[in-house]
């Protein structure tokens, strides 16, 4: 991690403005989040059951950037597998809605065999570090989708799960289920930047060995992050599961989905309140156009995203914005602020290359 | 089956698996990218071969030089303009930049392609060596020599020649190459390309042995992953020692009674985590090639 600090150091903190200004900003970070939830939540007011459809899978990658983002941003540790308690969400809420249980029950059974299964893996799989952890994390989600088609836990033919249909009121709940769960991980994720818990996450990913020295005991922390991460992914998976009322292996283990999250995050500004729900709602709203006016090149254009992001933008849109929002130096001439912006981009793009 | 079968096989899959490790291994050992898009290589090596068979009738072990020209320019295309603009960047960007490179190349496969299962179906396919009850394929024979022959190839030009002794040179100190008057960006792009060049040869033989289609490539990065791991970075030959042990796990774990097969993954997966709790370096480990 230290190519990262090292890297990232030069371009954030020479010219942040000072201190008591800056320790506002989760207040602002705060306010804009709940605005942007509260205009989503009047999407079953005034649009179609089309429009609901695709905000509900917004908010869905909403949540899973944002629980990502614990574990990921804050942390640094890029896990490569939390589709993996996505898919046991589904499948624990799947099977105890087909054992006759109650959706609720079936919900937080879910999560909590998500947040064991994120303590158990996270006890040796912590220990490693950069791409050993990612890859770990991988290979960790491809098993268990190979496990349950393979024992076809679904019972409908390679793991495939088909559930009773919600009815159709039911929707507009999934959507503001998803709704609550994000507003739910917006709140952590402020208590996190304020809190010792999340100071203790942020010493992790500036530099482990400084934290430890300092008495945080990191690996513990971690463990916490991971499965504070896996909870509101396995909700997600749960709600999914009722939702979508059939699914299969392939669909609910898809590392891509793990992907988006890793995606969407550091598309908006991983590590920050809003980065997570900026980035999730302008990658999946632009995403569910294109494959609604049936465009066929949908995986071409996410993998150039995906390009395009990592070269340019891998600090995030936040990041930009706040480099372009950043006061130049007083009396400046107007012909020297456009050079000075146009400098601050350059770097900005340029931060990491050979 | 009979033990020497058992055996052969092991050791032609074995080898086969090297070259599938090979390229990966290098780009890792060098430049410290987990090349994502290595799978995506092995594909376009393989789709070349078949586009070389089924239009121009060139056998695909006598086309591999021609497939790993094509992946070489299509390496160094991808290296100088994308991964050296992020190379300084964390491990994270440059894992996700290369996902996303292979999710692009994979698709474009597929529009290209389609995504129908593809084989090459050659005049000597299936015949072979018969010692006693065991069978020897020519066409996995061919592999296996194929690749112990990059294997040597590799080495000799990392250690051997000046060209190969500056990527080893940048692989262990990037700022002491750089003053010592090497190009990091050409340097690098060579890497890579040579990387994508062997994942292309790699494809050029599994076109031969195994039908394909555009989504098979993901199961090569993840084996190529674990072949690295366990053999070690820093040396070709631990791709070679790697893709042994990972071709004994993947013959003899389905073997074992109320395993069975369908958990290739989980395999890997397993021997993977194993190897990195007891030997993090690997098999055959040095840090950076040196």
């Amino acid at each position: 991690m230290s190519s990262h600090t090292k890297a990232q150091t030069p371009s954030t903190t020479e010219t942040l403005p000072p201190g008591p200004k800056e320790s506002r900003e989760w207040l602002w970070s705060l306010i804009v989040g709940l605005l942007i939830l509260g205009l989503v939540a009047t999407v079953p007011v005034f649009g179609d059951a089309s429009a609901l459809h695709t905000w509900t899978l917004i908010l869905m990658f909403v949540v899973l950037a944002q629980s990502w983002n614990f574990i990921g941003g804050f942390t640094g540790y890029s896990s490569f597998g939390n589709v993996a308690f996505f898919g046991i969400g589904a499948y624990t809420t799947g099977l105890m809605l087909l054992g006759n249980q109650p959706f609720w029950l079936g919900l937080i059974a879910g999560a909590f065999v998500a947040a064991l299964f994120a303590f158990l893996l996270g006890l040796p799989v912590l220990r490693l570090r950069g791409h050993y952890f990612a890859i770990a994390t991988l290979g960790t989600a491809v098993a268990l989708g190979e496990f349950v088609t393979v024992r076809d836990v679904g019972g409908g033919g390679g793991g495939l799960m088909s559930l009773p249909l919600a009815g159709l009121q039911a929707y507009t709940g999934f959507f503001y289920a998803f709704l609550g769960l994000s507003l739910l991980c917006l709140l952590i994720t402020v208590f996190l930047t304020r809190s010792r818990f999340g100071y203790a996450l942020i010493a992790i990913r500036e530099s482990e060995q400084a934290a430890e020295a300092l008495g945080v005991p990191t690996h513990w922390y971690k463990v916490g992050a991971f499965v504070l991460s896996a909870i509101p992914t396995a909700l997600a998976g749960g709600l999914y599961a009722y939702w979508a009322t059939g699914f299969d292996p392939p669909t609910v283990f898809d590392v891509g989905i793990s992907v988006e999250m890793v995606l969407l995050t550091i598309l908006g500004g991983s590590g920050t309140i809003l980065g997570p729900i900026l980035g999730a709602i302008a990658f999946e709203y632009a995403s569910a156009q294109l494959q609604t006016s049936g465009f066929t090149w949908h995986n071409t254009v996410l993998g150039l995203a995906i390009v395009i992001v990592t070269i340019f933008l891998p600090q995030g849109i936040l990041r930009l914005i706040q480099e372009f929002i950043r006061r130049p130096a007083a009396g400046t001439t107007r012909a020297n602020r456009l050079r000075e912006g146009a400098r601050r981009v350059r770097r900005f793009i340029a931060a990491n290359g050979v | 089956m009979a033990l020497g079968q058992v055996f052969i096989n092991w050791l032609l899959l074995g080898s086969l698996y090297a070259a599938v490790a090979l390229g990966f291994s290098l780009v890792w050992g060098i430049m410290n990218i987990v090349n994502l898009a290595h799978g995506a290589f092995i594909i376009v090596g393989a789709y070349t071969a078949f586009w070389l068979y089924s239009q121009l009738h060139i056998d695909p072990y006598l086309g591999i030089p021609l497939t790993m020209a094509a992946l070489f320019v299509l390496g160094w295309i991808v290296q100088y303009i994308a991964i050296n603009r992020v190379i300084r960047a964390p491990l994270l960007v440059t894992f996700l930049l290369t996902f996303g490179l292979d999710l692009l190349i994979t698709d474009l496969v597929q529009q290209f392609f389609s995504s129908d299962l593809r084989s090459i179906n050659t005049a000597y396919a299936g015949n072979g060596l018969d010692i006693g009850s065991t069978h020897i394929a020519f066409d996995r024979i061919f592999a296996a020599g194929i690749a112990v022959l990059l294997t040597a190839a590799l080495n000799y030009f990392l250690t051997r020649t000046r060209t190969g002794n500056a990527i080893l040179a940048t692989g262990m100190d990037r700022d002491a190459a750089r003053l010592m008057g090497i190009s990091i960006r050409n340097t690098y792009a060579l890497t890579f390309a040579i990387g994508a060049a062997l994942a292309g040869a790699a494809g050029a033989m599994l076109s031969e042995l195994y039908p394909f289609n555009p989504s098979s490539g993901d199961a090569f990065t993840l084996r190529a992953f674990v072949i690295v791991v366990l053999g070690g970075l820093g040396t070709p030959w631990g791709a070679v020692a790697g893709g042994l042990v990972f071709g004994l796990a993947e013959t003899v774990v389905p073997l074992i009674p109320g395993v069975g097969p369908g958990y290739d993954n989980a395999i890997a997966f397993a021997v993977l985590v194993i190897v990195l709790i007891f030997r993090p370096s690997g098999l055959l480990g040095k840090p950076y090639y040196s």
